[in-house]
Parts: C-alpha cells; sequence; structure tokens
C-alpha cells in the first residue's frame, strides 16, 4: 500500500469540498461548546454583574484591578501550589516504584495490580468523604491504629488541626492517585527492550546508571504524559479537599478551584469569577507551553 | 588451562526443563560454537553461563573461578545480543563506552580504548551517529565493540549474525574469526546454523533437548558422527538416511531387494536386522567407465528432482524407498526423469541402527 502523504496531492478540489463538508458539524459543535463559553466569560469578566443586582454595565478592568489586592486568591493559589509540588513527585516515586517491583512476575500477580488500582477507579468525591470517615478524630481507624501504635488513645484532628490538615489531603490525594502513575509506568518499564537492561548488567552498571541511561530515556516521553495529566488535574483539585476540609480550617486548604467554586456558586460574584478563571487560564497555559517544551513533547 | 567449566549444570524455566545436566569444558582461546535446533536450550546455557539466569544445579567455573553464583558483572564475560541491544539514547562512542564507564575507568583510558577497538572493526566515521543512524552490519559492529572494549576473558555470542541479510552474514563472519585470532580469546557462540558453526569453530557443541549431543571438531562431528541427529544436522545438504536390512554375510538389502556389498569386515560385531545407512550426499558419485572399487556399489536410479546451484547441482532420487539427494558437478548432472548410474561410496557411510538412532 501507498502511503497516505504520496496521494494527498493529487486530491482533487471538489472531494477537498466534500471533506470539510463532512467535518462542518463537528468543528460547530466544538465552537459552539469551547470557544463560545471561552469568549463569553472573556465578556463577562470585563462587565460588573453579581446576581443580586440587575447593572450588568461594562466595568473596563476594574474586575482584573481587584486580582490584585485579593489576599485570598493569592493564598489559595499558593495552596493548590503546595499540594502540586509536594503530591506530584510523591505519586511519581511511589508509582515508579511500585512499578519496578511489579515488574518481576510473582506469583498473583495480575490480582495484586487490579487490587492496587481500586483506589483510581472511585469517584474522587467518594474517595474524600471516605477518608474523612476514616481520619474521624473519634470513630475513624486510623487514630485507632495511631492509638495502638502509640499506646495510649490518640486524639488527632486530621481535619481540623492546622499541623494536619495537609498531611490528610495528601494522604488522600496520594492514595487515591499513585496507582494511576503505577499503571502508567508499569506499561511503559513493561515496553522496555529487556536485552538492553541485560546488557546493562553484563557491562557493571549498577541500578542508578542504567536507571538513568537505559530505562529512564526510554519511558520518558511515558513518564512525560502521565505527569502532565496528573499535574493539571492537581492544578485544579477540588473533590477530595473540598469532601475532607470544605477547604478549611478557615481558608487554610482552600485551593484556586474551591475559591473559585465558593465565588461564583455561593457568593454569586460572576464578573469576577470570570476574571480569576481567566487568570488561572493564564497561569496554566504558560506553564503547561513550558512544561510541554521542557520535556520535549512538542518535538 | 580450561577457561571454562561447566559441571552438572541445570536450568529449567517452571516446570519446562531447558538445560538438563551439561558438563563441558572449553581450553583458553577456543572457539566454542553451541549449535542445535530452536529450544534445544542453547540460548539457556549461554544465558546461564552469562549469569542473566540462575543456574537450577552444578557449577561453572570462569577463567578457574567459580562463577555460579556471582552477579554477571562481576564473572569477567562480555556478551553480544541476537538484537544488537544497542543503548538507543546514546551514540555508538558511549555505547562503547558504557561499560568502561559503568566502571569508572579514567577519561583518557576510556578514549584510548574505545579509540582502539574502533580502529579495529573500522567504526572511527560513526562515533558521534546513534544506533537508529546505521545500518544492521554497522550496529552489529557496534555491538562487538561494546564487548571487546571491556578486555573480558569469556566472550558470549547470542546468534549475532541472525539478524543480518545472507551476503553480510558471510561478510560478518569471516570478520568474527578474524577478531577471534587478533584478540585470542575464548568465544562462545550460540546458533542454528550449522554452516556458521562448521566454519568458525575450533570445536562445535551439538545440543539437543537440553543435553550435550556430541561435542568435538566440526570435521570430527562431520566424519564421524555418534548419533542420527548430529549425522543429519551437521554438513549441508543433509545427509541420506537410507533404510536397509543387514544380511548376513553378504551386506546390505535394500527394501526393494537390491543387494549392496561390503569390505569384508565392515560388519564385524553387527547383529542382522534394519539399520539405517548414512551416506553424505558427497558421497554419492555419478558412475565411471570403471567398475566399482570394493566398498562401492552401483546402482541404477532414476532422477526425479534437479537443483542448480551453479558449480553443483544437487540430483535427487528414490532409493530404498526415500528420497535420496546426491551432489554432483552441474556437466555430470542427468537431466529430470533420466536412469543413470550412482556409485555409493559405502566405505565413508555410518550405520545406524534405527532403534536406538545410535551410530553402529
Amino acid at each position: 500500500m501507498r502511503p497516505a502523504a504520496l496521494d494527498a496531492p493529487r486530491i482533487r478540489a471538489s472531494d477537498r469540498r466534500f471533506g470539510l463538508l463532512l467535518l462542518a458539524p463537528s468543528v460547530l459543535l466544538l465552537l459552539l461548546v469551547g470557544l463560545f463559553p471561552l469568549v463569553y466569560t472573556l465578556v463577562v469578566s470585563f462587565q460588573q454583574i453579581t446576581l443580586f443586582e440587575v447593572d450588568t454595565s461594562f466595568a473596563g478592568l476594574a474586575n482584573y484591578r481587584m486580582l490584585l489586592s485579593d489576599e485570598r486568591l493569592w493564598e489559595s493559589l499558593l495552596h493548590t501550589a503546595i499540594l502540586f509540588s509536594i503530591a506530584l513527585p510523591l505519586e511519581l516515586a511511589l508509582g515508579l516504584a511500585m512499578a519496578q517491583l511489579f515488574l518481576e512476575r510473582l506469583p498473583g500477580r495480575q490480582i495484586f495490580i487490579a487490587l492496587l488500582v481500586l483506589p483510581t477507579v472511585i469517584a474522587p468525591l467518594v474517595a474524600g468523604a471516605v477518608w474523612r470517615l476514616l481520619l474521624d478524630h473519634r470513630y475513624g481507624p486510623v487514630n485507632q491504629i495511631v492509638g495502638w501504635l502509640w499506646g495510649e488513645e490518640a486524639v488527632l484532628l486530621w481535619t481540623v488541626n492546622p499541623l494536619l490538615v495537609y498531611p490528610a489531603i495528601l494522604m488522600a490525594e496520594v492514595w487515591q492517585w499513585t496507582p494511576f502513575m503505577f499503571l502508567i509506568l508499569l506499561a511503559a518499564l513493561t515496553n522496555v527492550d529487556r536485552s538492553l537492561t541485560e546488557a546493562a548488567e553484563i557491562d557493571g552498571a549498577g541500578f542508578w546508571l542504567t536507571f538513568r541511561k537505559v530505562v529512564l530515556p526510554a519511558i520518558w516521553p511515558v513518564m512525560a504524559v502521565a505527569l502532565l495529566i496528573r499535574g493539571l488535574d492537581l492544578a485544579r483539585i477540588f473533590d477530595v479537599v473540598y469532601a475532607l476540609t470544605g477547604g478549611g480550617p478557615g481558608t487554610m486548604t482552600e485551593t484556586i478551584s474551591i475559591y473559585t467554586y465558593v465565588l461564583g456558586f455561593r457568593q454569586f460574584e460572576t464578573s469576577y469569577t470570570g476574571a480569576i478563571a481567566f487568570l488561572v487560564i493564564a497561569i496554566l497555559t504558560v506553564l503547561v507551553v513550558g512544561a510541554v517544551k521542557r520535556m520535549g513533547l512538542a518535538r | 588451562m580450561a577457561d571454562l567449566a561447566i559441571r552438572a549444570l541445570k536450568k529449567s524455566y517452571g516446570a519446562t526443563p531447558a538445560v538438563r545436566g551439561v558438563d563441558l569444558t572449553i581450553p583458553a582461546g577456543e572457539f566454542a560454537v553451541l549449535v542445535g535446533p530452536s529450544g534445544c536450550g542453547k540460548s539457556t546455557l549461554l544465558r546461564t553461563i552469562a549469569g542473566l539466569e540462575e543456574a537450577d544445579g552444578g557449577s561453572i567455573e570462569i577463567g578457574g573461578r567459580v562463577a555460579t553464583d556471582l552477579r554477571p558483572k562481576d564473572r569477567d564475560i562480555a556478551m553480544v545480543f541476537q538484537n544488537y541491544a544497542l543503548y538507543p539514547y546514546l551514540t555508538v562512542f558511549e555505547n562503547v563506552a558504557f561499560g568502561l564507564r559503568a566502571r569508572k575507568l579514567p577519561d583518557a583510558e576510556v578514549r584510548k580504548r574505545v579509540g582502539r577497538a574502533a580502529e579495529m572493526l573500522g567504526l572511527g566515521p560513526l562515533l558521534e551517529r546513534y544506533p537508529r543512524q546505521l545500518s544492521g552490519g554497522q550496529r552489529q559492529r557496534v555491538a562487538i565493540g561494546r564487548a571487546i572494549v571491556r578486555d573480558a576473558r569469556l566472550f558470549l555470542f547470542d546468534e549475532p549474525l541472525s539478524n543480518l541479510d545472507a551476503q553480510l552474514r558471510d561478510e560478518m563472519r569471516g570478520e568474527l574469526k578474524r577478531l577471534h585470532q587478533e584478540l585470542g580469546k575464548t568465544f562462545m557462540y550460540v546458533t542454528h546454523d550449522q554452516t556458521e558453526a562448521m566454519t568458525l569453530a575450533d570445536r562445535i557443541v551439538v545440543l539437543k533437548d537440553g543435553l550435550i549431543e556430541q561435542q568435538g571438531s566440526p570435521l570430527d562431528l562431520y566424519e564421524r558422527p555418534r548419533t542420527r541427529f548430529v549425522a543429519g544436522f551437521i554438513g549441508s545438504p543433509q545427509m541420506n538416511f537410507i533404510p536397509a536390512e543387514v544380511a548376513p554375510g553378504r551386506g546390505l538389502r535394500l527394501s526393494d531387494g537390491r543387494e549392496l556389498p561390503l569390505k569384508a569386515g565392515r560388519l564385524a560385531g553387527i547383529a542382522p536386522g534394519a539399520v539405517l545407512i548414512g551416506l553424505r550426499p558427497t558421497h554419492i558419485a555419478r558412475a565411471g567407465a570403471q567398475p566399482p572399487a570394493t566398498g562401492v556399489a552401483r546402482l541404477s536410479v532414476r532422477a526425479d528432482l534437479i537443483q542448480p546451484t551453479g558449480a553443483r547441482a544437487y540430483v535427487s532420487f528414490r532409493l530404498g524407498g526415500v528420497e535420496t539427494t546426491t551432489e554432483l558437478e552441474a556437466r555430470e548432472a542427468p537431466r529430470l526423469g533420466e536412469e543413470f548410474a550412482v556409485d555409493l561410496d559405502l566405505d565413508r557411510a555410518v550405520l545406524i541402527d534405527p532403534q536406538t538412532d545410535r551410530v553402529i
């Protein structure tokens, strides 16, 4: 069979028109549900709409000026950054270690993999609620276990104590999403040519040298995509935190997604929420473009 | 001194035995070739020697040192893999240098050694390239370079030529033999190709079902096979096996009743009954004008298949109920369907007991 590229220049103009005609409905639909809300949000962010007043006049850059002085906003971004920068490396490291472990043909391997992947198939909101029960300071099994280990009754207020809320959130988050990393990295590692690692073994390379020079370059594209997916998920983290702490105590664990939600759907600051949404889009765009370039994915 | 001594080596995968008790001694500097059909355990044996597989029983000594429980990197071996196993993200230079860097040699020494190996193998202009930019033959050279640069005591080759096309394979075969002569190291080479085994080896080790069937020099195995398997495996085209009957006092009788006279004493000690006559195609000649010598049987046959190969031709005919092939000069070859007379050099034939498949 001839490669399609060779045939491409010979497509007739009428065929091309017909092709465009076939594509048109789906393109229109995408524009409608994707581009329209985006543009409309931009328009709204320049107005002064709140759902309590009828005034919808244009406010110019007032909403954007407000962003700069909104401390709660910048704090929520910081909270998001904290969760992001701890959870992502942790999930990567644990997932990689687990994948490496499961590379060997162990008895019952399939069953273990299936069990390990379970947390990922639970809805995040449910996972958050379950962890809230697990961490309950009076009836939760976590405190009970800590109590056994500690030797006396432990009363750890996981969702209230400022020192414990972040560990609690990270525990739930890492518990739920490490299996995702694990699964993807296991697939990538399984695909690494075995004779390469064997050749390195005979060449006298230790684990780290082999990993750095032979295994990592081979799994890198897959790993980068996994990091990107998890990174984007973490940047908009909502469910687990909302179910576990509701952003509290106070606003101590309020992430940018939670803050946006509260502003838009609790306080009905529609236009200001639009401005925040655009700020987040801008930040994420810069991050993603930078990451894609750094990771060499766009080659 | 023996460079490699294996005793009662066993290895199985789960319930499937791959190597079932192999004893083998390879003297220093020898080119040993492990040969056998696929699944005979030759690759497993090589991988166990390399330490990539753990032996279930027995011992391995490399250079007089027990290596059975050593890690591959401590065994003083180098290995060339069937698919070359070049590191795709390193340049040719770094590929060859990898083992030296892993052993933390100083940079100047690494450069010197890689340079020497590159010169030996003609890799000079390729050093900055990546494996994907090389042809099959060049990759093969890099893989060999990576092995020789380490200056190991024992070199292991796992079917290194099987991924090359026929012409390149012949060329690389010659290079490997020259390399062995230049390095003077012990080579252990696995192949399923008997031509490779014959041309390269000082010693051929024929493996079958995880056991050594026979070992010896190529000529030894060719001239004096001890079993039907070795007789059939070594030599191309394959040896003919013609069923016959030992007729006491008279010689051999084919199933069609024709009798083949033998030299006096050739059948001494052989019980009457069925035998297989193992006769190489080169030991069947077209009959000339002179009467046959003693020990040579002259028969009339009909050519039913002719395969010319240029200077020579393989001519097949039915004899004793089986298809039999002879190798003739092209100009001697009969026409298809032609009746012609052949001389069977029974002096050079081996007689095989069809019950035990062993040469009598």
